[in-house]
């Protein structure tokens, strides 16, 4: 964002070090730092970026825990249970820590068609940390049944806790928002990658070779984004053959999303390309004899290689929202899937909003993520040039 | 992905056997309790309606009319009320009261796909013959009388003396032969004849004997016309006019876009004015009621902007031959108004803020407690009218999948679907997508429809039965499981998976339904996939015999013999099916297709016998159909008995002559059974 | 300049027929065509379509011709200036379409103006303030607006509509006023209602707006000419606004261009929730129907609109920064 007047980069305007000047060893550091170094320090002075940044590490720990997160199966349906509220947590038994929730009855009330639920002050249930529950397998190897929170006797009692309560079929929101958020930033990936493959290449050539290549290029572009992309989101995903498989489904989901996504990546690059041609650095490169690949990769490359990480990760929010905005459609994922599309889909009507609200929680890790993103990659493009100003 | 990396448990497994049992008592304590409350709350009401005076002796004597037209009746435009209604009008009792004059209906549809909801609200309906308001006895409509004669090889349809078409011209027997000969008869407006118009495959005829006198003529006994005519088949009234079919047509009106009448040039140069494809195009879209507002009616009110703009606008009739006991020519309200709602959330969100005064199309069961909790803020109430048909949900077995052949086995395997009848907690569904107002239950309609078989038919192979259905899978082939817990196939291949083909956007969710089966059949061994398509794929795909499991509705299939689209494989063309194959041997009277099984075929064969025997006999063959489809299971019932698709009904406080439940069928293009002319603004 | 529009307008012509072809591909993607629609709306209501009818159909409506024939019959009919018929409406293209797409530009270019004037403001106040409270909570906010999934926030908006003011539900005009002719009550009805569509989707474009005016005004501010006019004595106000101010809303030009195929296209969803009788519902229901030449035409004029917006603000940016004149010549 702004430069730090007091770590002054530019070796022409700093004073001259002299032994005894005070913020001696400080130059010195930052002489000797490296191109990341400095990135990284800049990037430090961001508070914001740092904070989302771990975030989205957060975010990331969950995908790879979501199992041990999740501690109800998410596909577990009970009609007894259905669009119950959130449960109350009590977090102090008496004097002691001991977090517990009441068992809750439910049923509908004649007249008004509503499920009503109450607690039963008799019967506390006590959460338990690092309880039993269903079996799963850490990163698909090694089973377990251990998940964060359960209650005692895993399954086998007719309760459970619902921190986030359930939803039409009595599923447990939380453990659904668990494994829903395991995918939505995975597709996220993915879809980035390609985007980023696409957008590498296609701008690199537009930028590095100019000319022909450069208008074709810039012209498709053009035309990409003058295309509604709901349309064309729907004519791809309504080609997909049907009888592929959710997880099939799931990649080529991916896919046509960064279809369209690779266009900024693109500008980017080329842009990056087109400034840097000139550059005294690159024309040397050029001049002692470097090929042309060797000039691209092992010089030009690496100088903006922050730049790109910087617009890929502003990349991904558009890719969450778009996934959730298809799977809205009817287009992304669909049931059995789970995914904050889906979980969001299932949401959008008249009876969440007036009667069952809570089952528009998963907008929040949505709209949590998106920002992080969003700050982290303003973050990093900021600090992407740290020879910049 | 919640199959990655996860391993399914077997010892939760049967602690959660344990739980369900528990569950399922509870459950079914509470539904019990619940069922009787839901009777008490006042939202399923008695079945009422109003009726058709046939007495000529009861018949009013002086006529009465909205101000409206008696205002042009003085300015000399119109003839005289008596004149427009004709010396037989039709008299209908209203159900409470009689009503008053004036006001707008206004309604929400969806788009001009929506035509069926004109016609359920505002057609009359225009039957020549239609249900009283039980849905059970065919009686005199649009017609005066019906007789049978030559041992039901012929029936005399006597015509309202003085009845007009809305454009004042007469209604004649002339309008019936020209629509036999000029339209229907006409290879290039219906390619296809109708099977309605047959008998045993043969085609009948219609001749005029005098003005007001039309025979419809059969080479075999077809006891079956007064149930065909009255039910929205293509002999029920204008509803179909637009595909060429109905039984009669205006002809005064219609003759000059025909080319037998209009030159061929003249035709030619009105159809590139008018930028039709073809007359064949221009002819249909013209005798369209939803779409041209030219087209002279005979329904209470006529379209006046058509279905394919933002407001579908219908007025009084001014020639309908409508009329109440005290004389005054029906309707009572003067106009229709129907906005487009750009989806459904925003129809239901208007319905909820009271913006419709009468909707029962498109409303969500899912809504009703913001329904019922916003009543006395929108000044409506809400109604429940649940079908009488046994399967608001059900699910078909392809007896003809043939793509992998050991599936195709176990389909044809009656143990087989009988097992995976017990495996389903209908209970659960009930509560969960139906809120308790369905009915667990086999496919055999309401016990008071006519051809149910008997209630111990109600629950045959139509309970949770989790440890039966294990017995039943164990012993046919299917002993052995994998590690988790599923079947393996009997050819060695590995796991036995099937998969269900599923519909989304509908009224009843069968995607979400499928998947909470999914669930259920995991206890009884079987690996289900839900697939949900397009639902023009879900037909190209059932038509290919591509499709295993097919999940829908049988509504209709309560009138057995007009609507067996559901009971038996009868259509190509559905986007569920028991059997193409099987369509095509029906049809074709064995010369095509793969005959049937001995008990299917027995049913198909005891459905084509009752189109030509009297009624008792026929009423004695509907049952032994139903009893077969129970026992066979060829279609699983899961809930039946519900108001989900077209049953919750939104009705403001100021309207009158409501009835408090009405029967709700296709058929009686419910409202339409409950007169919609006859309702009225009390204010 | 001239031989730039020139040059600008050429390849703009050419965009609009690539847009062309490929909706048209996109509209055939799905397997099927308007009659196994139709044939399927017809069973799921019970009535049966048999197979002489639907090849009729196919016939009549020239669906069984192949992909080629079908598009260049409809490139003619547009070059004579008829769209052709929709298949699903039974009525000429333009007639269906009719308002619609003036109503999908009016609320587009509402949302436009809105992430503008709330965008703009904010973000000359987070420069100005930078690292103050006021500067992170202007930029909280303006990205809330980015990260809340809009149709959710249409839905909830429009159910809170009718529970708290019981304002009419969805739609852009009260129902007396939807089928009048224009007039000025008809305007201001329109403009009463149009407020909360241009919110929900002007929302995420705020955020957009607010960023780049806070890094744009940031550098200008960092320039001499702006401490040589402060310490000249002009007032703080005129210092920004007068010159940085102007300098920063250059590229607002070019934002045009990105952000109207984004607003248009985010429309389409948001318009379905709202019930907005704008082109999206339309457009949404033509796909799924696999009406030809009705889908093809609105995502043709999506396009063109787009396209031409993108030539607007090229031209403008042209006109505004000499700069640029004279890199591209």
């Amino acid at each position: 964002m702004t430069a730090e007047p007091e770590v002054a980069l530019d070796p022409a305007s700093a004073p001259l070090p002299g032994p005894s000047s005070v913020g001696d060893a400080r130059e010195q550091r930052v002489y000797v730092a490296s191109q990341w170094q400095l990135m990284w320090w800049r990037f430090r002075k961001h508070k914001i970026a740092v904070v989302s940044g771990l975030v989205v590490i957060a975010f990331y720990a969950g995908v790879l825990g979501a199992d041990f997160l999740a501690y109800a199966d998410p596909d577990a349906s009970e009609a007894q249970r259905s669009l119950m509220p959130p449960q109350r947590v009590y977090w102090f038994d008496g004097w002691r820590f001991g977090p517990y929730v009441y068992a809750v009855k439910g049923a509908r009330d004649p007249q008004s068609f509503k499920r009503v639920y109450r607690a039963d002050p008799s019967q506390k249930i006590p959460i338990r940390f690092f309880a039993e529950g269903f079996e799963y397998r850490v990163l698909g190897l090694i089973p377990t049944s251990r998940h964060l929170i359960g209650v005692d006797g895993g399954l086998d009692a007719g309760q459970t806790v619902f921190l986030l309560g359930t939803d039409v079929q009595g599923r447990d929101l939380w453990s659904r928002l668990m494994y829903g958020t395991r995918i939505s930033l995975t597709i996220g990936l993915f879809g980035v990658t390609v985007s980023l493959v696409l957008g590498v290449v296609l701008g690199g050539l537009s930028g590095f070779y100019g000319g022909v290549a450069d208008t074709v290029i810039q012209r498709t572009i053009e035309i990409l984004r003058s295309i509604p992309t709901i349309p064309l989101w729907m004519g791809l995903a309504a080609a997909l053959p049907r009888e592929w498989s959710v997880l099939q489904v799931y990649f080529a989901i991916t896919i046509i999303i960064s279809l369209l996504g690779w266009t900024d990546l693109a500008r980017v690059v080329r842009g990056r390309f087109l400034a840097m041609r000139e550059e005294d650095f690159v024309v040397s490169a050029r001049l002692v004899g470097c090929s042309q690949m060797r000039t691209i990769f092992v010089h030009m490359v690496p100088s903006f290689m922050s730049h790109i990480i910087a617009a890929t990760t502003l990349a991904l929010p558009a890719m969450i929202i778009s996934e959730t905005a298809l799977s809205f459609l009817g287009l992304g994922l669909r049931p059995p899937a789970i995914s904050w599309g889906v979980l969001l889909q299932q949401a959008q009507n008249v009876q969440t909003v007036a009667i069952s609200p809570w089952l528009m929680l998963p907008a929040v890790p949505v709209i949590i993520a998106v920002m992080a993103f969003n700050f982290l990659g303003d973050g990093l493009r900021d600090a992407a040039d740290p020879y910049g100003r | 992905m919640t199959d990655l990396g996860r391993t399914p448990r077997t010892r939760q497994r049967r602690s959660r056997i344990v739980m369900a049992l528990g569950v399922g008592l509870l459950t079914t304590v509470l539904a019990a309790g619940a069922l009787a409350q839901m009777a008490k709350s006042g939202l399923i009401g008695k079945l009422e309606g109003p009726e058709v005076v046939t007495d000529p002796a009861k018949f009013p004597k002086t006529f009465n009319e909205a101000p409206q037209l008696a205002a042009l009746v003085k300015a000399g435009r119109l003839p005289a009320v008596a004149e427009r209604v004709g010396q037989d009008p039709l008299v209908i009792k209203p159900l409470h009261e009689i009503g008053k004059y004036g006001g707008t209906w206004r309604g929400g549809f969806t788009g001009p796909a929506d035509f069926w909801n004109g016609f359920r609200c505002c057609s009359g309906p225009d039957h020549l013959m239609f249900w009283d308001y039980t849905g059970d006895k065919a009686v005199p409509n649009i017609a005066r009388g019906l007789e049978m004669q030559d041992g039901g090889r012929a029936w005399l349809l006597h015509l309202r003396r003085g009845m007009k078409w809305s454009d004042g011209k007469p209604f004649t027997a002339d309008d019936f032969v020209f629509w036999f000969e000029d339209i229907y008869r006409n290879k290039d407006l219906v390619p296809t004849p109708s099977a309605a118009m047959a008998i045993n495959g043969k085609q009948g005829t219609i001749e005029k004997v005098d003005t007001h006198t039309v025979r419809f003529k059969f080479p075999e006994p077809y006891f079956m016309l007064p149930d065909v005519l009255a039910g929205s088949t293509d002999l029920g009234g204008q509803w179909s006019a637009y595909r060429g079919l109905g039984g009669f047509a205006p002809a005064h009106y219609l003759k000059q876009f025909h080319p037998k009448y209009a030159g061929e040039a003249e035709l030619d140069r009105k159809v590139k004015e008018a930028k039709f494809d073809s007359w064949v195009r221009m002819f249909l879209a013209k005798n369209d009621w939803a779409l041209n507002p030219d087209l002279p009616v005979l329904s209470p009110w006529k379209t006046v902007t058509p279905i394919n703009t933002p407001t579908w606008t219908l007025e009084r009739n001014p020639y309908s031959v409508f009329v109440d006991t005290a004389g005054n020519q029906l309707p009572y309200i003067d106009r229709v108004v129907l906005t487009l709602g750009e989806n459904l959330e925003v129809i239901n969100l208007r319905a909820i803020a009271g913006e419709y005064d009468f909707q029962q199309r498109h409303i969500d069961l899912g809504k009703l407690p913001v329904f019922i909790e916003n009543q006395a803020k929108g000044g409506y109430k809400v109604y429940l009218d649940p079908g009488d048909y046994g399967g608001d949900m059900i699910i078909k077995f392809n007896l003809n999948y043939d793509a992998d052949p050991e599936i195709g086995k176990w389909f044809n395997t009656a143990d087989f679907r009988r097992a995976l009848a017990l495996g389903i907690d209908r209970d659960q569904i009930n509560e969960t997508f139906w809120l308790g107002t369905g009915t667990p239950s086999s496919v055999v309609p309401a016990d008071s429809n006519k051809y149910n078989p008997g209630p111990q038919y109600r629950k045959l192979w139509a309970t949770l039965d989790v440890k039966k259905a294990n017995e039943m899978l164990d012993k046919i082939g299917l002993a052995k499981k994998d590690a988790q817990g599923y079947r393996l196939r009997s050819d060695g291949k590995g796991r036995l998976r099937i998969e269900i083909m599923t519909l989304g956007g509908q009224f009843v969710q069968y995607t979400q339904i499928s998947e909470m089966i999914r669930e259920q059949w995991k206890k009884i061994g079987i690996d289900l996939t839900v697939q949900e398509v397009e639902r023009s794929l879900a037909l190209k795909r059932t038509a290919a015999n591509e499709q295993q499991l097919g999940a829908w509705n049988n509504d209709g299939s309560e009138h057995l013999f007009t609507f067996p689209l559901h009971v038996f494989p009868f259509e190509l063309a559905a986007v569920a099916s028991s059997g193409p194959l099987y369509v095509k041997w029906f049809h074709s009277a064995g010369a095509q297709g793969k005959e049937p099984e001995p008990r299917m075929k027995e049913l198909m064969e005891k459905w084509k016998k009752a189109f030509g025997v009297p009624e008792k006999e026929r009423i004695q063959l509907g049952k032994e159909i139903w009893k077969i489809a129970a026992e066979e299971v060829y279609i699983i019932g899961v809930i039946g008995m519900g108001p989900a698709s077209m049953g919750v009904r939104v009705v403001k406080n100021n309207m009158g002559n409501i009835p408090s439940r009405q029967y709700n069928s296709p058929d009686g293009k419910t409202p339409g059974i409950s007169r919609p002319a006859t309702f009225f603004y009390k204010k | 300049m001239l031989a730039y529009i020139g040059r600008r307008a050429i390849l703009a012509i050419f965009t609009v027929w690539a847009i062309s072809v490929l909706a048209f591909a996109i509209i055939q993607l799905p397997p099927g065509d308007y009659v196994t629609s139709y044939i399927a709306q017809m069973a799921s209501m019970g009535s049966v379509v048999s197979d002489e009818e639907a090849q009729n159909l196919r016939i009549q409506y020239g669906l069984g011709q192949p992909m080629y024939v079908q598009y260049l019959k409809w490139m003619r009919l547009i070059v004579q200036g008829n769209f052709g018929m929709s298949m699903e409406w039974r009525r000429p293209v333009t007639e269906v379409i009719g308002e619609r797409l003036w109503l999908t530009v009016v609320v587009s270019v509402a949302a436009l103006i809105l992430t503008w004037v709330l965008g703009l403001p904010i973000g000359i106040y987070s420069a100005v303030r930078q690292y103050s409270v006021g500067d992170y909570v202007a930029t909280f906010v303006g990205f809330i607006g980015l990260a809340v999934p809009n149709f959710l926030l249409a839905l909830v908006l429009l159910y809170l509509g009718f529970v708290m003011f019981n304002a009419h539900i969805g739609g852009l005009f009260s129902p007396e006023l939807q089928d009048a002719p224009w007039s000025a009550a008809r305007v201001w009805d329109l403009l009463q209602h149009l407020p909360i569509p241009a919110l929900i989707l002007g929302l995420a474009g705020t955020a957009q707006q607010i960023r780049i005016m806070r890094a744009n005004l940031l550098d200008e501010l960092r320039k001499p000419y702006v401490v040589t006019a402060r310490s000249k004595g002009l007032s703080e106000a005129r210092v920004i606004l007068k010159y940085p101010v102007r300098v920063a809303l250059n590229p607002f030009a070019s934002t045009i261009g990105y952000t109207l195929p984004y607003i248009v296209s985010g429309s389409i969803i948001v318009s379905v929730v709202l019930g907005l009788p704008t082109v999206g519902p339309l457009l949404l229901k033509a796909l799924i129907a696999q009406d030809m030449f009705l889908a093809g035409t609105i995502v043709l004029l999506l396009g063109v609109m787009t396209v031409i917006g993108t030539l607007i603000s090229d031209i403008l940016l042209v006109w505004i920064d000499p700069r640029i004149r004279l890199e591209e010549t």
